[in-house]
């Protein structure tokens, strides 16, 4: 049965259409943010809004070296991320072979209880630990928030690696334990090359998490701990909305995970795929 | 030895190392939300203020009682269903949509992913900050612009309470649908080509091939994306914290955000942890629900 | 040199709960030798041999390597070596390192190292891809190479679980001789598990057969071979495999479905229900003897096989040469009863007439 000529053609049209206008909705707010940052004050509050006017980086200028630059704030978002990021992975990793490979006593009701940790909502946390870290002397400390951030981290990272490790053959370990390796030599030399993958996809997303952060944040910083999230707030005030400033200040905040995202996005979309898939069982 | 007594001896080797591996973790959890969240139990049993510290007493079960008369408390557990069911629903029928939509056109795939990710990875509170400010501002946004234009009128898209409840179920669906477009567009496209062969060659009953095979087989990976968004969404604040506050009053507040104001806003910590402690069996109970729903199917 | 690598099993067995997987296994194997395990898959044999390993632990029974019992010893501290099926080669390693593993376990200096590998790699004709990893070679690269891992500790027992099981056919043969020949220059005990019963005939100094997590006869191939303990080691041996036909003895004559053979020398037996077994180049088709229809012809080459109708019953012969039986020809079957093998029908055991 043919298909009368022309339907082709309207059909495509239809598809590039919808396409068209799908990629239009998650691109313009993003698209806009770069075009406001770029703008100057009476271009900002020009209205109605202007597309093609003359670009400044004044905006990223006073924003990164000004008065109220986002620059402490940057190396303040680095420092916690990378310190939660080194923690939950040399924490996660061994645990997660464990789950995976060994036979760890206690294994269902322990990868139970894991799971379950996923699930306390962050309010649920933050009330607590603020008290909490009010009484022992935490309050606005590194330690402080690197801990709670492990809250979420930690279990996640142990359910992504759990089904990785799963992967690996079981013959590759068993070779080793009869070319007498210890379980322990196994793991470093055998397995762990083999997770390196997996390993840097826990990395990206746990370093995306804990940068990304903001109720544990405003709660539990302060005058030392302050990332970049906390520091959007600098340019909105009741009287009056920094535009352009906050436009250039939240682009600059989010560029590395924006690199970080693009750059992994392949590793991103297979790693939470594999992962759930599989992770998401009786464990 | 019985055969039980033999295994023990053998595996018991390996039994310490695996131990030794994973009991770090268990004791980092255990401190860092176990601990917590008997606190916060035990918070919820209190009368708090910060203001007036010294006036702290225990309370027993009178904030839960309170809580049960508050129509504050109902209003957020309402919208805290709504907010979720809506933008769970909305993020899978859109999402799916666009991976299927995508499935027919290879070439845009790649422009696709790379666009997909940047909502993703954006911090929430910038994802509301932005539609705050850049999207829905009155005499700014540029949205708020187009609907203008387009005839539809101003509106008051963060100050109107039924609005401003669309705006937050808006904003997180926006951020938030990318995602599942991504998730199901790997499961689709990890089903064999010939299906697809086999549908469009039949192009008379397409519709009822998706229906009667393709979403049978990807139904696994639809019930895992929609537990990942359900536990998301009933933990959301920072975007609706950053679009609206909660406000205007109390229209946008979920239970996440109606702890938060109770806790930090008006400074009484007990009550919000009781509000706290609700949200947490509400995500336990649903959580359970889900599970057991993904087992018996 | 003392000879190492005895192994005995005494009642060995396995079980996970109520199921038991493994039972009654009672095995010596003697330094030196080259012993098979044959059987079907699920038939119990490489859980022996990860017994053996200590890859598993036996739940009744115990193990003794050389002696001493290591029933509860860990695979570390066992001398042996295994070459896995999928060879378990470690991909992020060169060849080179592959080989070294064993040796760098047990802190063996540098120089040592590479003079070690340098021999073992020499052994299996590797030497030249020391510097590639796994994932470059092919299939019977690096089988080799997992081979030389192998060998490179000196083991003193050599465990090889269905190693050839994914070469290519002709690979498999060439491969088979080169095991063998190695086997005999380092004059170590190989324990050999496979389902391919040719193999181990022809690989094998002795071969225990497993059937349903048991050891159903232990012999050499040719005991094995020409006096099958059961109908199931009967029909698992020989290709084509034996034939196999229920059978009523009475006074000195068989009835098979309705034909009848003529076999005098079993009339000792007396009455009784049994299973015939002939092999296909045992069977006979000329002149006299009973009566059967040939249902196919197939011409393997060398040599044809005829499937026939023999009273209802299938019937298989092989003989030499390339003519072709015209389907449904009558032929007449006649089988020199020397050639046969009975069995107990409710048992399935031999009987000696």
């Amino acid at each position: 049965m043919r298909r009368p000529a022309g339907t082709g053609a309207l059909r495509t049209a239809i598809l590039m259409g919808t396409a068209a206008v799908l990629l239009a909705v998650w691109t313009v707010p993003v698209l806009w943010a770069v075009l406001t940052s770029v703008k100057n004050e009476k271009e900002v509050l020009a209205y109605p809004p202007t597309i093609a006017f003359d670009a400044t980086i004044k905006n990223f200028r006073e924003v990164l070296t000004g008065p109220t630059n986002i620059v402490p704030n940057l190396t303040s978002s680095l420092i916690i991320a990378v310190a939660t990021t080194i923690l939950t992975i040399v924490i996660a990793v061994p645990a997660a072979y464990a789950f995976a490979r060994l036979k760890l006593p206690g294994r269902k009701p322990l990868g139970f209880y894991v799971l379950a940790t996923q699930l306390v909502p962050p309010i649920g946390l933050i009330i607590p630990y603020f008290l909490i870290m009010n009484r022992i002397g935490w309050m606005d400390s590194y330690r402080g928030l690197v801990l709670i951030y492990l809250t979420f981290s930690l279990p996640f990272a142990i359910w992504l690696l759990v089904s990785y490790f799963e992967d690996i053959p079981r013959e590759m370990e068993e070779a080793a334990l009869l070319d007498r390796a210890s379980r322990w030599q196994a793991f470093w030399h055998v397995v762990l090359p083999q997770a390196r993958g997996a390993i840097g996809v826990t990395v990206v997303f746990v370093f995306l998490n804990a940068w990304n952060e903001f109720l544990f944040a405003v709660i539990l910083g302060g005058a030392t701990v302050k990332p970049v999230t906390v520091s959007m707030y600098n340019y909105i005030n009741t009287e009056q909305t920094q535009w352009a400033q906050l436009a250039a200040a939240a682009l600059m905040a989010m560029l590395p995970v924006i690199v970080l995202g693009i750059a992994a996005q392949k590793h991103i979309v297979a790693g939470l795929s594999a992962g759930a898939v599989k992770g998401v069982t009786r464990r | 030895m019985t055969p039980a007594e033999r295994l023990a001896v053998a595996e018991r080797p390996e039994r310490r190392f695996a131990l030794a591996l994973a009991a770090p973790a268990v004791a980092v959890l255990a401190i860092t939300t176990t601990f917590p969240l008997v606190y916060l139990l035990w918070q919820s049993l209190q009368n708090i203020n910060l203001a007036m510290p010294g006036m702290d007493r225990f309370a027993g079960a009178e904030n839960y009682v309170r809580m049960w008369e508050d129509r504050r408390f109902w209003g957020a557990l309402g919208f805290t269903v709504v907010y979720t069911g809506v933008t769970v629903a909305l993020q899978l029928v859109i999402g799916l949509g666009m991976a299927l939509l995508i499935l027919q056109i290879p070439r845009a795939q790649w422009a696709f992913r790379i666009v997909a990710i940047i909502p993703i990875v954006l911090a929430p509170v910038v994802a509301g900050l932005f539609w705050r400010t850049l999207m829905l501002a009155p005499d700014f946004g540029i949205l708020d612009f187009a609907f203008r234009s387009l005839g539809f009128g101003a509106h008051n898209w963060l100050g109107d309470p039924r609005l401003a409840r669309v705006s937050v179920i808006a904003i997180h669906t926006w951020q938030w649908t990318p995602f599942v477009f991504l998730y199901l567009l790997a499961a689709l496209a990890a089903l064999p080509a010939d299906l697809y062969e086999a549908a469009r060659i039949d192009r008379a009953s397409a519709w009822r091939r998706f229906v009667h095979i393709t979403l049978p087989l990807i139904r696994p990976a639809i019930v895992i994306v929609v537990i990942l968004r359900i536990t998301v969404a009933l933990s959301a604040f920072a975007a609706i914290y950053a679009a609206t506050g909660g406000g205007p009053g109390t229209a946008t507040e979920i239970i996440n955000l109606y702890a938060y104001r109770v806790s930090f806003a008006e400074l009484s910590l007990g009550y919000g942890a009781s509000a706290a402690v609700v949200l947490l069996v509400l995500t336990m109970a649903v959580a359970a629900l889900l599970f057991h729903l993904r087992r018996a199917g | 040199m003392t000879r190492r690598g005895a192994v005995k099993l005494a009642g060995v067995g396995k079980s996970f709960g109520e199921t038991s997987v493994l039972r009654d296994v009672d095995l010596e194997i003697r330094p030196g030798e080259f012993f098979s395990l044959l059987g079907p898959s699920g038939s119990g044999k490489t859980t022996t041999l990860r017994i053996i390993a200590g890859l598993e632990t036996a739940t009744h029974g115990h193990v003794y390597l050389d002696g001493a019992d290591a029933t509860l010893l860990p695979p570390g501290d066992r001398d042996v070596a295994m070459v896995f099926q999928s060879y378990a080669l470690y991909p992020h390693m060169t060849v080179f390192d592959n080989i070294a593993f064993p040796l760098k376990m047990i802190r063996t200096p540098p120089g040592e190292i590479a003079a070690a590998v340098q021999e073992a790699a020499a052994r299996v004709r590797i030497g030249h891809l020391l510097a590639r990893r796994p994932g470059q070679l092919s299939g019977g690269q690096q089988q080799r190479c997992a081979l030389a891992r192998a060998i490179v500790r000196k083991p003193a027992l050599f465990l090889l679980d269905e190693p050839l099981s994914n070469l290519d056919a002709k690979l498999r043969i060439e491969t088979r001789v080169e095991l063998k020949r190695l086997q005999r220059s380092l004059d170590v005990t190989a324990v050999y598990v496979t389902h391919d019963q040719e193999e181990a005939m022809s690989l094998s100094d002795r071969m225990a057969v497993f059937m349903d997590g048991r050891i159903v006869q232990t012999g050499t191939p040719e005991d094995v071979f020409s006096r099958p303990a059961t109908v199931e080691v009967a029909a698992f041996l020989g290709n084509p495999p034996m034939n196999v036909l229920p059978a009523s003895l009475a006074g000195g004559r068989a009835t098979v479905g309705s034909a009848t053979l003529e076999v005098p020398g079993l009339a000792a037996l007396g009455s009784r229900e049994v299973t015939l077994g002939v092999r296909p180049s045992d069977v006979a088709l000329d002149g006299a003897g009973a009566p059967a229809t040939v249902t196919l012809c197939e011409l393997l080459g060398e040599d044809v096989i005829v499937d026939l109708d023999l009273g209802g019953q299938p019937l298989r012969a092989k003989r030499p040469g390339r003519t072709r039986l015209a389907e449904g020809a009558q032929v007449h079957v006649r089988i020199d009863p020397a050639k046969l093998h009975v069995f107990d029908r409710a048992s399935g055991r031999r009987i000696e007439p």
